[in-house]
Protein backbone atom coordinates (compact mmCIF):
# COMPACT_ATOMS: atom_id res chain seq x y z
CA UNK A 1 0.00 0.00 0.00
CA UNK A 2 2.77 2.62 1.45
CA UNK A 3 4.67 2.43 -2.19
CA UNK A 4 1.40 2.37 -4.57
CA UNK A 5 0.97 5.86 -2.37
CA UNK A 6 3.62 7.86 -4.26
CA UNK A 7 1.14 7.54 -7.86
CA UNK A 8 0.92 11.73 -8.67
CA UNK A 9 -2.31 11.02 -9.65
CA UNK A 10 -5.92 8.59 -8.73
CA UNK A 11 -5.77 6.14 -11.44
CA UNK A 12 -9.04 5.20 -13.24
CA UNK A 13 -10.81 1.71 -12.87
CA UNK A 14 -9.78 1.04 -17.09
CA UNK A 15 -6.37 2.16 -16.57
CA UNK A 16 -6.44 -0.24 -13.14
CA UNK A 17 -7.24 -2.68 -15.27
CA UNK A 18 -4.90 -2.60 -17.97
CA UNK A 19 -2.25 -2.38 -15.37
CA UNK A 20 -3.49 -5.43 -13.99
CA UNK A 21 -4.21 -7.72 -17.28
CA UNK A 22 -0.73 -6.54 -18.13
CA UNK A 23 0.25 -7.63 -14.89
CA UNK A 24 -1.16 -10.73 -14.89
CA UNK A 25 0.23 -11.47 -18.32
CA UNK A 26 3.79 -10.77 -17.52
CA UNK A 27 3.46 -12.81 -14.34
CA UNK A 28 2.12 -15.72 -16.08
CA UNK A 29 4.41 -15.36 -18.95
CA UNK A 30 7.65 -15.34 -16.26
CA UNK A 31 5.90 -18.29 -14.49
CA UNK A 32 5.07 -20.31 -18.11
CA UNK A 33 8.83 -19.02 -19.52
CA UNK A 34 10.35 -20.56 -16.23
CA UNK A 35 12.13 -23.88 -17.18
CA UNK A 36 10.64 -26.98 -16.17
CA UNK A 37 13.67 -28.87 -17.18
CA UNK A 38 17.73 -27.81 -18.19
CA UNK A 39 17.36 -26.08 -21.57
CA UNK A 40 20.27 -28.94 -22.94
CA UNK A 41 18.71 -31.61 -20.88
CA UNK A 42 16.55 -33.92 -23.06
CA UNK A 43 13.13 -33.56 -22.97
CA UNK A 44 10.88 -36.13 -20.76
CA UNK A 45 9.13 -38.62 -21.89
CA UNK A 46 5.71 -39.23 -21.78
CA UNK A 47 5.64 -42.72 -19.72
CA UNK A 48 8.22 -41.84 -17.23
CA UNK A 49 8.83 -43.60 -14.12
CA UNK A 50 10.13 -43.40 -10.88
CA UNK A 51 11.68 -40.66 -9.73
CA UNK A 52 11.52 -38.57 -12.56
CA UNK A 53 8.35 -38.90 -12.80
CA UNK A 54 7.98 -37.76 -9.48
CA UNK A 55 10.19 -34.71 -10.12
CA UNK A 56 8.37 -33.27 -13.07
CA UNK A 57 5.15 -33.96 -10.87
CA UNK A 58 6.51 -31.46 -8.08
CA UNK A 59 7.70 -29.10 -10.49
CA UNK A 60 4.41 -28.76 -12.22
CA UNK A 61 2.94 -28.35 -8.44
CA UNK A 62 5.68 -25.96 -8.02
CA UNK A 63 4.73 -23.79 -11.02
CA UNK A 64 0.97 -24.30 -10.04
CA UNK A 65 1.81 -22.51 -7.08
CA UNK A 66 3.78 -19.98 -8.40
CA UNK A 67 0.93 -18.57 -10.65
CA UNK A 68 -1.25 -19.39 -7.96
CA UNK A 69 1.02 -17.16 -5.52
CA UNK A 70 0.97 -14.34 -8.75
CA UNK A 71 -3.00 -14.02 -9.26
CA UNK A 72 -3.04 -13.75 -4.93
CA UNK A 73 -0.41 -10.63 -5.28
CA UNK A 74 -3.01 -9.38 -7.90
CA UNK A 75 -5.63 -9.41 -6.65
CA UNK A 76 -4.38 -7.49 -3.15
CA UNK A 77 -2.81 -5.26 -5.52
CA UNK A 78 -6.04 -4.37 -7.37
CA UNK A 79 -7.48 -3.95 -3.75
CA UNK A 80 -5.27 -2.08 -2.28
CA UNK A 81 -5.20 0.32 -5.60
CA UNK A 82 -8.88 0.35 -5.34
CA UNK A 83 -8.97 1.84 -1.91
CA UNK A 84 -6.40 4.44 -3.24
CA UNK A 85 -8.40 5.22 -5.67
CA UNK A 86 -11.53 6.10 -3.48
CA UNK A 87 -9.48 7.67 -0.80
CA UNK A 88 -8.17 9.86 -3.69
CA UNK A 89 -11.33 10.23 -5.67
CA UNK A 90 -14.08 10.65 -2.29
CA UNK A 91 -12.04 12.06 0.77
CA UNK A 92 -13.43 11.28 3.85
CA UNK A 93 -13.67 14.96 4.58
CA UNK A 94 -16.12 15.52 1.62
CA UNK A 95 -17.54 11.98 1.15
CA UNK A 96 -21.43 11.20 0.67
CA UNK A 97 -22.73 7.95 -0.04
CA UNK A 98 -26.20 6.45 -1.06
CA UNK A 99 -27.14 2.75 0.03
CA UNK A 100 -30.26 0.85 -1.55
CA UNK A 101 -31.33 -2.14 0.81
CA UNK A 102 -34.74 -3.44 0.43
CA UNK A 103 -37.38 -6.01 2.64
CA UNK A 104 -39.70 -8.50 1.10
CA UNK A 105 -41.07 -6.65 -1.66
CA UNK A 106 -44.66 -8.19 -2.03
CA UNK A 107 -45.64 -4.69 -2.79
CA UNK A 108 -43.20 -2.73 -4.44
CA UNK A 109 -41.07 -4.48 -7.60
CA UNK A 110 -38.62 -2.07 -8.31
CA UNK A 111 -37.87 -0.54 -12.03
CA UNK A 112 -35.53 2.45 -11.09
CA UNK A 113 -34.39 4.80 -8.28
CA UNK A 114 -33.73 8.80 -9.37
CA UNK A 115 -31.53 10.69 -6.71
CA UNK A 116 -31.58 14.27 -6.41
CA UNK A 117 -28.79 16.12 -4.35
CA UNK A 118 -29.60 19.78 -3.36
CA UNK A 119 -31.89 19.50 -6.49
CA UNK A 120 -29.24 18.40 -8.78
CA UNK A 121 -29.68 14.77 -10.48
CA UNK A 122 -26.53 12.61 -9.42
CA UNK A 123 -27.78 9.27 -10.76
CA UNK A 124 -30.51 6.91 -11.90
CA UNK A 125 -30.53 3.79 -12.06
CA UNK A 126 -32.75 0.96 -13.71
CA UNK A 127 -32.97 -2.26 -11.93
CA UNK A 128 -32.81 -5.44 -13.36
CA UNK A 129 -34.54 -8.54 -12.34
CA UNK A 130 -31.29 -10.05 -11.35
CA UNK A 131 -30.08 -6.98 -9.23
CA UNK A 132 -34.06 -6.88 -7.59
CA UNK A 133 -33.09 -10.48 -6.51
CA UNK A 134 -29.92 -9.65 -4.97
CA UNK A 135 -31.55 -6.98 -3.18
CA UNK A 136 -34.38 -9.10 -1.75
CA UNK A 137 -32.03 -11.48 -0.61
CA UNK A 138 -30.64 -9.10 1.22
CA UNK A 139 -27.85 -7.66 -0.56
CA UNK A 140 -26.78 -3.89 0.17
CA UNK A 141 -26.08 -2.05 -3.00
CA UNK A 142 -23.89 1.43 -2.99
CA UNK A 143 -25.84 3.51 -5.56
CA UNK A 144 -24.16 6.77 -5.33
CA UNK A 145 -20.62 8.12 -3.70
CA UNK A 146 -19.62 11.19 -4.31
CA UNK A 147 -18.49 14.60 -2.45
CA UNK A 148 -19.92 17.54 -1.03
CA UNK A 149 -18.89 19.96 1.28
CA UNK A 150 -19.58 20.87 4.85
CA UNK A 151 -23.06 21.97 5.82
CA UNK A 152 -26.89 21.68 5.16
CA UNK A 153 -28.01 19.29 2.18
CA UNK A 154 -31.10 17.92 0.52
CA UNK A 155 -31.60 14.19 -1.04
CA UNK A 156 -34.80 13.98 -3.15
CA UNK A 157 -35.06 10.01 -3.73
CA UNK A 158 -37.37 9.05 -6.49
CA UNK A 159 -38.77 5.20 -6.65
CA UNK A 160 -40.22 4.13 -9.58
CA UNK A 161 -41.87 0.54 -9.76
CA UNK A 162 -44.67 -1.70 -10.04
CA UNK A 163 -46.84 -1.54 -6.75
CA UNK A 164 -49.93 -3.26 -5.19
CA UNK A 165 -52.34 -4.88 -8.47
CA UNK A 166 -49.30 -4.22 -10.94
CA UNK A 167 -49.96 -0.44 -11.23
CA UNK A 168 -47.39 1.64 -11.64
CA UNK A 169 -46.00 3.18 -8.88
CA UNK A 170 -43.84 6.22 -8.39
CA UNK A 171 -42.93 7.60 -4.50
CA UNK A 172 -40.22 10.16 -3.66
CA UNK A 173 -38.07 10.08 -0.42
CA UNK A 174 -36.57 12.95 0.80
CA UNK A 175 -34.62 14.34 3.32
CA UNK A 176 -32.43 17.09 4.85
CA UNK A 177 -28.71 16.51 6.58
CA UNK A 178 -25.75 17.84 8.10
CA UNK A 179 -23.02 17.21 5.88
CA UNK A 180 -20.04 17.37 8.72
CA UNK A 181 -16.20 16.30 9.07
CA UNK A 182 -16.73 13.09 8.52
CA UNK A 183 -17.71 11.00 5.80
CA UNK A 184 -21.80 10.95 5.40
CA UNK A 185 -23.73 7.68 5.04
CA UNK A 186 -27.14 7.35 3.79
CA UNK A 187 -29.68 4.07 3.28
CA UNK A 188 -32.86 4.43 1.46
CA UNK A 189 -34.33 1.17 2.75
CA UNK A 190 -37.72 -0.02 1.01
CA UNK A 191 -39.82 -1.88 2.97
CA UNK A 192 -43.20 -3.32 3.02
CA UNK A 193 -45.90 -2.07 5.60
CA UNK A 194 -48.19 -4.86 6.66
CA UNK A 195 -51.30 -3.36 7.66
CA UNK A 196 -51.17 -0.82 5.17
CA UNK A 197 -50.86 -3.63 2.14
CA UNK A 198 -48.22 -0.84 0.76
CA UNK A 199 -44.42 -0.30 0.86
CA UNK A 200 -42.41 2.25 2.23
CA UNK A 201 -39.67 4.17 1.94
CA UNK A 202 -37.47 5.45 4.31
CA UNK A 203 -34.09 7.13 4.13
CA UNK A 204 -31.64 6.56 6.91
CA UNK A 205 -29.21 8.78 8.16
CA UNK A 206 -25.91 6.98 9.36
CA UNK A 207 -24.18 8.92 12.03
CA UNK B 1 -20.67 6.54 -20.27
CA UNK B 2 -17.48 7.02 -22.55
CA UNK B 3 -18.23 7.16 -26.59
CA UNK B 4 -16.82 4.78 -29.17
CA UNK B 5 -16.07 5.20 -32.62
CA UNK B 6 -18.02 2.66 -34.19
CA UNK B 7 -15.48 1.77 -36.26
CA UNK B 8 -12.53 1.76 -33.91
CA UNK B 9 -14.79 0.42 -31.69
CA UNK B 10 -13.61 -3.07 -32.26
CA UNK B 11 -11.15 -4.87 -30.30
CA UNK B 12 -12.43 -2.69 -26.89
CA UNK B 13 -14.47 -3.03 -24.65
CA UNK B 14 -18.46 -2.86 -24.96
CA UNK B 15 -20.14 0.21 -23.04
CA UNK B 16 -22.23 -1.01 -20.38
CA UNK B 17 -26.15 0.04 -20.37
CA UNK B 18 -29.42 -0.61 -18.75
CA UNK B 19 -32.29 0.11 -21.00
CA UNK B 20 -35.69 -1.11 -20.21
CA UNK B 21 -37.39 -3.56 -22.40
CA UNK B 22 -40.54 -2.39 -24.84
CA UNK B 23 -42.01 -5.66 -23.41
CA UNK B 24 -40.39 -7.57 -20.54
CA UNK B 25 -37.93 -6.40 -18.12
CA UNK B 26 -35.16 -3.88 -17.94
CA UNK B 27 -31.93 -5.45 -19.42
CA UNK B 28 -27.93 -4.78 -18.23
CA UNK B 29 -25.27 -5.81 -21.00
CA UNK B 30 -23.03 -6.63 -18.77
CA UNK B 31 -25.56 -9.81 -16.77
CA UNK B 32 -24.47 -10.81 -20.16
CA UNK B 33 -20.67 -11.42 -19.35
CA UNK B 34 -19.73 -14.84 -20.41
CA UNK B 35 -21.91 -15.00 -23.57
CA UNK B 36 -21.85 -13.89 -27.04
CA UNK B 37 -24.34 -10.83 -27.50
CA UNK B 38 -25.65 -9.27 -30.84
CA UNK B 39 -26.59 -5.57 -30.24
CA UNK B 40 -28.70 -4.19 -33.17
CA UNK B 41 -29.54 -0.72 -33.27
CA UNK B 42 -32.74 -0.25 -35.50
CA UNK B 43 -35.75 2.39 -35.82
CA UNK B 44 -39.08 1.55 -36.25
CA UNK B 45 -39.08 3.75 -39.47
CA UNK B 46 -36.58 2.25 -41.22
CA UNK B 47 -37.54 -0.83 -43.45
CA UNK B 48 -34.11 -2.21 -43.39
CA UNK B 49 -33.79 -2.78 -39.69
CA UNK B 50 -36.94 -4.53 -39.63
CA UNK B 51 -35.16 -7.04 -41.97
CA UNK B 52 -32.25 -7.05 -39.77
CA UNK B 53 -34.31 -7.43 -37.07
CA UNK B 54 -35.76 -10.78 -38.83
CA UNK B 55 -32.70 -12.22 -39.90
CA UNK B 56 -31.04 -12.12 -36.43
CA UNK B 57 -34.63 -13.23 -34.69
CA UNK B 58 -33.84 -16.28 -37.19
CA UNK B 59 -29.71 -16.64 -35.81
CA UNK B 60 -31.26 -16.40 -32.44
CA UNK B 61 -33.77 -19.44 -33.01
CA UNK B 62 -30.68 -21.49 -33.99
CA UNK B 63 -28.50 -20.61 -31.71
CA UNK B 64 -29.60 -19.40 -28.43
CA UNK B 65 -29.59 -22.98 -26.76
CA UNK B 66 -25.53 -22.33 -27.34
CA UNK B 67 -25.47 -19.28 -25.46
CA UNK B 68 -26.37 -16.19 -27.75
CA UNK B 69 -27.66 -13.37 -26.77
CA UNK B 70 -29.93 -10.98 -29.60
CA UNK B 71 -30.70 -7.44 -27.99
CA UNK B 72 -32.51 -4.99 -30.41
CA UNK B 73 -32.00 -1.19 -29.42
CA UNK B 74 -34.64 1.32 -30.72
CA UNK B 75 -33.40 4.87 -31.10
CA UNK B 76 -36.78 6.20 -31.99
CA UNK B 77 -37.27 9.37 -30.75
CA UNK B 78 -40.91 8.54 -29.44
CA UNK B 79 -40.58 5.29 -27.14
CA UNK B 80 -44.27 4.81 -28.30
CA UNK B 81 -43.28 4.07 -32.01
CA UNK B 82 -41.04 1.44 -30.91
CA UNK B 83 -43.37 -0.35 -28.52
CA UNK B 84 -45.95 -0.38 -31.02
CA UNK B 85 -43.56 -2.00 -33.57
CA UNK B 86 -42.42 -4.52 -30.34
CA UNK B 87 -46.30 -5.48 -30.00
CA UNK B 88 -46.40 -5.66 -33.60
CA UNK B 89 -43.61 -7.45 -34.99
CA UNK B 90 -42.97 -9.74 -32.03
CA UNK B 91 -39.21 -11.29 -31.56
CA UNK B 92 -37.97 -13.84 -29.37
CA UNK B 93 -35.10 -11.43 -28.45
CA UNK B 94 -35.73 -8.13 -25.91
CA UNK B 95 -36.49 -4.80 -27.97
CA UNK B 96 -35.42 -2.33 -26.08
CA UNK B 97 -35.66 1.33 -25.68
CA UNK B 98 -32.96 4.09 -26.01
CA UNK B 99 -34.96 6.96 -26.88
CA UNK B 100 -32.10 9.43 -25.21
CA UNK B 101 -29.73 7.82 -27.80
CA UNK B 102 -27.07 7.34 -25.27
CA UNK B 103 -26.36 3.88 -25.70
CA UNK B 104 -26.10 4.14 -29.63
CA UNK B 105 -23.84 7.78 -28.79
CA UNK B 106 -21.55 5.97 -26.57
CA UNK B 107 -21.27 2.79 -29.45
CA UNK B 108 -20.57 5.52 -31.65
CA UNK B 109 -23.61 4.27 -34.32
CA UNK B 110 -23.70 6.39 -36.99
CA UNK B 111 -26.58 4.91 -39.09
CA UNK B 112 -29.54 2.26 -38.84
CA UNK B 113 -29.07 -0.54 -39.25
CA UNK B 114 -26.26 -1.04 -37.01
CA UNK B 115 -25.13 -4.45 -35.52
CA UNK B 116 -22.10 -4.82 -32.90
CA UNK B 117 -20.77 -8.61 -32.21
CA UNK B 118 -19.70 -8.77 -28.74
CA UNK B 119 -17.51 -11.76 -27.67
CA UNK B 120 -17.40 -13.55 -24.01
CA UNK B 121 -15.33 -11.32 -22.40
CA UNK B 122 -17.29 -8.60 -23.52
CA UNK B 123 -15.19 -7.17 -26.50
CA UNK B 124 -16.52 -5.64 -29.28
CA UNK B 125 -15.40 -8.12 -32.58
CA UNK B 126 -17.24 -7.21 -35.12
CA UNK B 127 -19.31 -4.32 -36.68
CA UNK B 128 -21.48 -4.34 -39.38
CA UNK B 129 -23.76 -0.80 -40.50
CA UNK B 130 -25.71 -2.71 -43.01
CA UNK B 131 -28.50 -5.02 -43.33
CA UNK B 132 -26.27 -8.09 -44.10
CA UNK B 133 -27.59 -10.38 -41.66
CA UNK B 134 -28.67 -12.79 -44.44
CA UNK B 135 -25.46 -12.87 -45.55
CA UNK B 136 -23.24 -16.25 -44.75
CA UNK B 137 -20.50 -14.22 -42.80
CA UNK B 138 -22.72 -13.16 -39.98
CA UNK B 139 -23.22 -17.15 -39.20
CA UNK B 140 -19.27 -17.59 -39.62
CA UNK B 141 -18.64 -14.86 -36.93
CA UNK B 142 -21.54 -16.03 -34.80
CA UNK B 143 -20.14 -19.08 -34.65
CA UNK B 144 -16.68 -17.89 -33.98
CA UNK B 145 -18.00 -15.61 -30.71
CA UNK B 146 -19.63 -19.01 -29.92
CA UNK B 147 -16.71 -21.14 -30.31
CA UNK B 148 -14.45 -18.56 -28.42
CA UNK B 149 -11.78 -18.16 -30.98
CA UNK B 150 -11.27 -14.73 -28.98
CA UNK B 151 -8.59 -14.65 -26.01
CA UNK B 152 -10.41 -11.33 -24.45
CA UNK B 153 -9.33 -7.94 -23.93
Amino acid sequence: MNDTRSLPMPMNIASRSSLLVATLAVALAAGLAAPLWAADAPPPVAAASGPAASAEGSATRSLDEQIQDLKKDVIDLNKDLFMLEEELLFPANTQVAVFVSMDVGDFFALDSISLKIDSHEVSNYLYTPREVTALLKGGVQRLYVGNLRSGQHELVALFNGKGPHERSYRRAASVRFEKGVGAKYLELKITDHQRAQQPEFEIKDWE
Amino acid sequence: MPALAAAGSIGHAAPDFALPAAIGNNVRLSEYRGQPVIVSFWSSRCGLCARQLAALDRYYGTYRSSGLIVLGVSVDDDAQHAQDYAHAHVMAFPLLLDSAKAVSRAFGIERLPSTVLIDRGGVVRFLHSDDGAGDDSYVAQIRALLDDKFGGL
